[in-house]
């Protein structure tokens, strides 16, 4: 009995060990590249505009996210006196906990997830819209009109392209028969086609749209349009709590990016029919193919925001409500259709 | 209804707006193809070279003709300044930036006491350059002299004799006097390119004393033209 007790513990010991080390692993990663995304961004727009981006901060500018760290970690942390306190100082910590919660759910590579949970899709949904309260919250709290102007924004926005953003997934999951990520790539594995995005290109599509939008970027930075409204919903913030925001953004268009990589292209796995043609491209462990897919997507991210200026507020609601959400739905009709049609005949 | 038909008769429409069929218009929207043809700018773009030049590493080399900071021709005879206090450049000045002082010699002749130019005022429209009938007042291609006190913004002689010395003496300065600065005790001529009003016949205007090209670098070089060197 004694025995029997501490083996379990060991058991309970050992299973919250290897979790608490993923969640370090992932963590580091992401912030790692939460840091290196900005530079990125800093580079390639700056590429596109014939300008050189950051140059100064060691070798072509490698060194930049980390001064810029330290920078906002010393800078002064300015309150506004009519702000409202504690919800002040909530407001970033809560959207980048919603963002980071996401990722508790991604599989980065097989079997590589903090938690494999049945839900995986509707929880990512979740803490998305969640994410949009640190935005409100800020701009409310920020007792200032450009914030909560940018926070009123932001709450129509998510709140139209949450529903354009499910509605797009709704065709995978249809097509895999789960929410669980790690299932929905297997099934795409097992798909003849291979990815996902091939019969669902509908589905893509909406749900890039409305991915941008969801992370508040360009051409859908409504809430921080910069010359519209300073700075949007964190027109109140310096130092590091400014920061947190930005990390939130960032990890918000890592999380959008991979769920792009992980329900419509095949994750961290190559289609079948290319791994026939090409044996060799087994070796190359999954976690490659999965980052160069979200590489990809973040790249596509950037190029959006050189290319296309902001919409109006108008336009956005109309491409959302008049656009996106019966694009959507015709998409779901559609793959039930032809679900039905080519599974009746098996049973 | 009559006048649209008359307006319509009257003005030809030289630009007209295209209307695009029902089916080009569907293919534009439902494929975005004027985004996409920004999306492709944008991306070839990226692989030009970014035209941006990092000011204190890489610097550009002034283009000929430029005007920086003043300086006094140094007589090569007398090794003294060239000016001889006729105070057309300080008449000239529209900042009023320039102070002359001048006293009387003992051979009764006249000595330039004082020539002061404050830099913070001058504007740098190379007035003084043009005024001056014996190319005693110049200005030199230097531009980096920014300081931290007034003071050295002050030019008095020796730092305008000294300004002739570092950036004009020799080659750059023959060219510059041939081509740009052009004393009038010197080269009466209207330049040939100069808009003025000629007599039929006198087509041929007395050329610019132009002497040859003193240099290989700066030959057949003329105003306006970018001198990128050093690069």
């Amino acid at each position: 009995m004694d025995i029997g007790l501490t083996t379990d513990l060991k058991g309970f010991l050992w299973d919250v060990g290897v979790i608490v080390f993923k969640i370090a692993v992932v963590l580091a990663a992401v912030m790692g590249h939460v840091a290196y995304a900005t530079y990125f961004e800093r580079k390639i727009i700056a590429r596109m505009q014939m300008r050189l981006g950051p140059m100064i901060v060691g070798p072509y500018g490698i060194l930049q996210p980390i001064a810029d760290g330290i920078k906002s970690f010393f800078k002064e942390d300015i309150i506004p006196t009519n702000s409202d306190k504690p919800i002040f100082f909530m407001a970033p910590v809560f959207g980048l906990m919603a963002a980071l919660t996401t990722l508790a759910v991604i599989p980065f590579y097989d079997g590589f997830v903090i938690s494999n949970i049945n839900i995986g899709l509707l929880f990512i949904f979740a803490m998305s819209s969640l994410g949009a309260y640190g935005i409100i919250l800020a701009g409310w709290a920020s007792n200032s009109k450009y914030p909560f102007l940018g926070a009123l924004r932001s709450s129509a926005q998510v709140i139209s392209y949450e529903v354009a953003l499910g509605l797009s997934l709704v065709g995978v999951m249809l097509m895999a028969g789960s929410l669980n990520l790690t299932d929905i790539v297997h099934a795409q594995h097992e798909y003849p086609g291979g990815l996902y995005i091939v019969p669902q290109f509908i589905g893509f599509f909406v749900f890039v749209i409305s991915a941008i939008a969801e992370t508040n970027r360009t051409p859908f930075d409504l809430p921080e349009a910069e010359t519209e409204l300073v700075g949007g919903f964190f027109t109140e913030y310096s130092g590091m709590r400014f920061a947190l925001f930005f990390m939130a953004e960032y990890t918000g268009m890592i999380i959008m990016s991979s769920l792009a990589v992980l329900c419509f292209l095949g994750g961290w796995m190559l289609p079948a029919f290319v791994l026939k043609l090409l044996p060799f491209l087994a070796v190359v462990p999954g976690v490659v193919w999965f980052l160069l897919k979200l590489y990809a997507c973040i790249f596509f991210y950037y190029w959006i925001r050189a290319t296309i200026p902001r919409y109006r507020y108008d336009q956005l609601m109309a491409i959302g409500w008049k656009v996106l959400i019966p694009l959507a739905l015709v998409n779901i009709v559609i793959t039930a259709l032809m679900k039905l049609w080519l599974t009746s005949g098996r049973t | 209804m009559n006048t649209t038909d008359e307006q319509t008769d009257k003005y030809v429409k030289v630009v007209g707006r295209k209307e695009s069929g029902f089916l080009a218009s569907l293919i534009k929207r439902v494929f975005f193809t004027e985004i996409l043809q920004g999306m492709k700018l944008t991306l070839t773009t990226a692989f030009k070279k970014p035209v941006t030049k990092q000011y204190p590493k890489e610097k550009t080399e002034a283009r000929a003709g430029f005007r920086g900071m003043h300086a006094l021709v140094r007589d090569s005879a007398t090794g003294k300044a060239k000016c001889v206090g006729c105070g057309l450049c300080a008449a000239v000045c529209p900042s009023k930036c320039i102070n002359i002082y001048t006293s009387e010699g003992p051979n009764h002749e006249k000595v330039v006491d004082r020539y002061e130019i404050e830099l913070l005022r001058c504007l740098y429209c190379s007035f003084c350059v043009e005024a001056c009938p014996f190319g005693a007042v110049v200005m030199t291609e230097h531009y980096e002299y920014s300081d931290y006190s007034k003071g050295s913004f002050f030019m008095t002689i020796p730092t305008l004799l000294d300004n002739w010395d570092k950036y004009m003496e020799g080659r750059r300065g023959a060219f510059y006097l041939d081509n740009f600065w052009r004393p009038k005790t010197t080269d009466f001529a209207t330049p040939t390119e100069q808009a003025v009003f000629r007599p039929k016949g006198t087509n041929e205007s007395t050329p610019p004393a132009t002497s040859p090209a003193p240099s290989g670098d700066t030959a057949g070089e003329v105003a306006g033209e970018s001198r990128e060197k050093g690069e």
